[in-house]
C-alpha cells in the first residue's frame, strides 16, 4: 500500500504528499488542494498536536477518526519532524495509517472483555495466562480477587505456587504445573489457597497448554472460587458421615423400608442379626423373604397402617422368627417418613432386641413365682403348727383349770386321763410336724434314677395282707422302662400311702379296684393311680385334700396326715400331684416327675 | 331361769367335748347334750329333726376345723333352713387367723341366729353363753 505521506513546513503549508495521502481524504465530496484546510475547519487538536511536535521536535503518534456522516476512518498519524544537517526542524513528516479495522476489533475484544469480566464476576472465575517466551505470568481481575491482591499485583509462577496450601495442594499443583508443561497435559483440580489476607479458600484449577510449531509456548488456565460449595458439599458429607456412623453403630437395629415393606437401608445391627456381611445383600427384601410368613404378615400390616394413618408405632413389643427359627423378641418403633407433599414413601424402622431382658424378666417371674409358693407354703405350715399347737395347749390349759378346782377323786383321775391322752396327741402332731420339715429342708438328699413299675411291685409286695384281706383287684401295667428322677424313699413313701389310701376308701359295696398305669409327657413321666371307691366331692373339698389334719370321710383311721406328707414329698421332688375324683365312683391321682435316665 | 331343753356340742376333738360337757354340767341340769364328731352328722340331726317337728337345739357350740363338713361348711348350710327362732351358736376355736374371725362377721350379718366367736382355751362357760335370745328378746 502506497504510504500516506506528506510534508508539512513550518508555516504550517503543505510542501508535498504522497499518491495515497489523497487516498485518506477520499471522502472529501470536493477535492481540495490543501487537505490540512480539513484540519483546520474539523480537528483543531491535530493542528495542536502537530504544532508540538514541530516545536519540540519529537516523534508523536496520535489517533483519531476523519471522515463524514458516512465514512468514519480510524487513522493513525505520526509526526516526525524533519531535520536539516544542522539540526534544524524545517518540517514535519506526517505518515497517515488507516487503522480502522484493528479498532473496531479492539472494541469487539473490549466488548468481549466486558462480557467476560462481568462473567467472570458472576461465576467467580478467573483467568490466568502464562508464557513460557518471556516466562511472564499474568492474573485476570477475578484471578486477582480471588488471590486477594490488589489489581496492580503482578504474580510470578513461583508465587503463584506459593498462594497454595502447604502439603497436598502446593505438592499437587506443582506437579499438574510440570506434567502440563513437560507433557502438554491439561489439569483441572479443586485445590485450596491461602489468600493475601491468609484467608483459607477452596478453588479449581484448571490449565491447559498453547502449542505453537509443536512446542509449548503458554499456559492458559482458569481459577474459580470454589470455597461455598465445597464447604457445603464437605458439610453436607460431614453429616451424611456422621449420619451414617451413628445409625451404623448404634446398638439398634434400623431399617428404612419403602411403601412395598421392601427394603433400602439398613445398618450394621440389622446386617448382624439378619446373617449377612453386606447391606446390599437385604436391599430390595421384603420381610416375607427374611422372616417367618406370620412374623411378616404381622409386620407388613403394621407397615400399612403406619404409611397409612402417617401415626407412628412406638416401642411395640414384637417377636421375630427368622427363617432359620431363630426367635427375637424386639422393641419396635415404626415412624413414617414423609416427602415435600406430606405423603409417606417409607419408614423408618428402629428396634432393640430385648430377647435377653426378656429372658431374664421371665426368669424373675419363674423365681417370684417359687419364691412366692414357698412363701405360701412357708404361711400355710406356720398356720398349721400355730393351730395345731394351739389347740393342744388350750386343751392342757383348760385340763389344768378343772384339775386344780376339782375336788372328787374320780373326777381328777378322769382329768388326769385326759391329760395324758391330750400329751400324746401333741407329742404325735409334733412328730408329723417333724417329718413335714424334714421333707422340705433335705432337698440335698440325693436323687437318682428310679424305676416306677419295679417301686410299685415292691410296695405292693408290702401291702400284699391289705389288699388280700379286702380282696383288691390290683392291675399294674406301667410300662418297665419309665423311670423318674427322684428320691427312692420318698416315692415308695407316696406309692405307699397312695395305695393304702385307695384301699381304705374303698367303696363297701364293690370290689375294690385299682390300677396302676404310667406315661411319658414331654421330659416328664406320669404314673396315675385309679380306684373305684368312694370318690370325694372335689367342689366341697378341693382345696383342704392335701392341706394338714384335714379328713372327709368319717373312718376313724383318717389321721389327715398322710396326703399331706405326700403332696410335700412329691414337690419336694420337683412334681405335682392332680385329682380327678366323683363322689361314689372312685378317685384317679396323677402324680408328674421328672423323667430318669 | 329355765332350763335349756337341747345343746348340741359338735367338735371332733374329745378332750374339748369332755371340757364342754363338765363346763355345762354347772350351770344347768339338763341332760339333752348331744355331741356330734363333725358339721355333717349335726347338719343331718337337724334337718331330721325339722321334718319330724322334734324340738331343736337352743345353743350350738360349734368347733371350726373338723373333717368332713366343718364349720363354716355347717354354718353355711344351717342358716339355709327354715328356722323361725333365733338359735345361739357360739363357735369355739383354738384358730386366732383373722380370716376366721372376718367369716364370723360375715356369717352374723346373715343371718337371724346369734352367732358368738371364742377363742380356746376356754375355763367357764356361763348362763349368758346359753341366754342371750332370752336377753335380747
Amino acid at each position: 500500500m502506497p504510504n500516506a505521506t506528506a510534508l508539512v513546513d513550518k508555516n504550517l503549508n503543505l510542501a508535498c504528499s504522497s499518491k495515497g495521502w489523497y487516498t485518506v481524504f477520499s471522502f472529501l465530496e470536493k477535492p481540495i488542494k490543501n487537505q490540512l484546510e480539513y484540519f483546520k475547519s474539523n480537528n483543531n487538536e491535530w493542528f495542536t498536536i502537530l504544532e508540538k511536535s514541530l516545536n519540540n521536535g519529537k516523534e508523536i503518534q496520535f489517533r483519531c477518526t476523519i471522515g463524514n456522516t458516512e465514512i468514519t476512518k480510524h487513522i493513525l498519524w505520526t509526526f516526525k519532524p524533519f531535520l536539516t544537517e544542522e539540526n534544524l526542524i524545517t518540517g514535519v513528516i506526517v505518515t497517515a495509517k488507516d487503522v480502522s479495522t484493528v479498532v473496531e476489533k479492539e472494541i469487539q475484544i473490549d466488548k468481549l472483555n466486558a462480557l467476560l469480566e462481568t462473567k467472570s464476576e458472576i461465576s467467580k472465575v478467573g483467568t490466568w495466562e502464562y508464557n513460557l517466551e518471556n516466562n511472564k505470568l499474568s492474573w485476570s481481575k477475578m484471578t486477582k480477587k480471588i488471590h486477594e491482591v490488589s489489581e496492580e499485583y503482578n504474580p510470578d509462577v513461583e508465587t503463584a505456587i506459593k498462594f497454595y496450601k502447604q502439603g497436598h495442594s502446593q505438592n499437587r499443583i506443582s506437579m499438574l504445573v510440570h506434567k502440563a508443561l513437560e507433557n502438554g497435559e491439561t489439569f483441572q483440580e479443586r485445590l485450596q489457597i491461602i489468600t493475601a489476607k491468609g484467608n483459607e479458600r477452596w478453588i479449581l484449577s484448571s490449565g491447559k497448554p498453547f502449542f505453537k510449531d509443536g512446542k509449548i509456548t503458554k499456559l492458559l488456565g482458569t481459577f474459580q472460587d470454589v470455597d461455598e460449595q465445597v464447604k457445603t458439599e464437605l458439610k453436607v458429607t460431614e453429616s451424611e458421615q456422621l449420619l451414617h456412623t451413628l445409625v451404623d453403630n448404634l446398638p439398634l437395629n434400623i431399617f428404612i423400608k419403602d411403601e412395598g415393606s421392601r427394603k433400602i437401608l439398613v445398618n450394621k445391627a440389622e446386617c448382624e442379626y439378619l446373617g449377612v456381611k453386606n447391606p446390599k445383600e437385604l436391599i430390595g427384601k421384603s420381610d416375607f423373604d427374611l422372616y417367618d410368613a406370620d412374623v411378616a404378615q404381622i409386620s407388613r400390616d403394621e407397615d400399612l397402617q403406619v404409611l397409612k394413618t402417617l401415626q407412628p408405632i412406638l416401642g411395640k413389643e414384637t417377636v421375630s422368627t427368622r427363617k432359620d427359627g431363630k426367635k427375637t423378641t424386639f422393641m419396635t418403633s415404626k415412624i413414617p417418613l414423609l416427602d415435600v407433599y406430606g405423603k409417606a414413601y417409607a419408614l423408618i424402622g428402629i428396634s432393640i432386641d430385648i430377647s435377653n431382658l426378656k429372658q431374664k424378666e421371665d426368669e424373675l417371674r419363674r423365681l417370684i413365682g417359687i419364691t412366692s409358693i414357698q412363701n405360701k407354703k412357708l404361711v400355710n405350715f406356720a398356720h398349721i403348727v400355730s393351730h395345731n399347737l394351739r389347740s393342744h395347749t388350750a386343751n392342757f390349759s383348760m385340763l389344768l383349770e378343772f384339775l386344780i378346782n376339782e375336788k372328787e377323786q374320780e373326777e381328777k383321775d378322769r382329768i388326769l386321763g385326759m391329760l395324758s391322752k391330750a400329751s400324746d396327741n401333741l407329742l404325735n402332731t409334733l412328730d408329723n410336724l417333724n417329718e413335714v420339715v424334714k421333707i422340705n429342708t433335705n432337698t440335698n438328699v440325693t436323687r437318682e434314677s428310679i424305676n416306677l413299675k419295679k417301686t410299685f411291685e415292691s410296695v405292693h409286695e408290702n401291702l400284699i395282707a391289705l389288699f388280700e384281706r379286702n380282696k383288691v383287684e390290683f392291675k399294674n401295667v406301667i410300662p418297665s422302662k419309665l423311670n423318674i428322677y427322684g428320691i427312692p424313699a420318698y416315692l415308695d413313701s407316696i406309692v405307699l400311702n397312695l395305695l393304702t389310701n385307695a384301699v381304705k376308701y374303698r367303696h363297701p359295696k364293690r370290689t375294690p379296684k385299682i390300677t396302676v398305669t404310667a406315661e411319658k409327657e414331654g421330659d416328664r413321666v406320669v404314673f396315675s393311680i385309679e380306684d373305684n371307691g368312694i370318690g370325694i366331692d372335689l367342689n366341697k373339698n378341693g382345696d383342704k385334700l392335701f392341706g394338714m389334719y384335714k379328713t372327709f370321710h368319717s373312718n376313724d383311721d383318717a389321721r389327715g396326715i398322710g396326703l399331706y406328707i405326700t403332696k410335700n414329698q412329691i414337690e419336694a421332688m420337683g412334681g405335682n400331684i392332680i385329682t380327678c375324683s366323683e363322689l361314689n365312683k372312685g378317685t384317679t391321682f396323677k402324680v408328674y416327675f421328672n423323667e430318669g435316665y | 331361769m329355765r332350763d335349756i331343753k337341747n345343746i348340741f356340742v359338735i367338735d371332733d376333738d374329745s378332750i374339748t367335748l369332755f371340757g364342754v360337757r363338765k363346763m355345762l354340767s354347772r350351770i344347768t341340769t339338763t341332760s339333752n347334750v348331744f355331741e356330734f364328731k363333725n358339721g355333717q352328722m349335726a347338719i343331718e340331726t337337724i334337718k331330721e329333726r325339722i321334718l319330724n317337728s322334734n324340738a331343736l337345739p337352743e345353743v350350738i357350740f360349734l368347733d371350726i376345723n373338723m373333717p368332713i363338713l366343718d364349720g363354716w361348711g355347717f354354718l353355711e348350710e344351717f342358716i339355709q333352713l327354715k328356722i323361725e327362732q333365733g338359735i345361739l351358736i357360739n363357735i369355739i376355736t383354738s384358730s386366732i387367723d383373722p380370716n376366721d374371725r372376718e367369716r364370723w362377721l360375715s356369717f352374723k350379718d346373715k343371718t337371724h341366729h346369734y352367732i358368738d366367736f371364742v377363742n380356746k382355751p376356754i375355763y367357764k362357760i356361763e348362763l349368758k353363753d346359753l341366754h342371750k335370745m332370752d336377753l335380747a328378746s
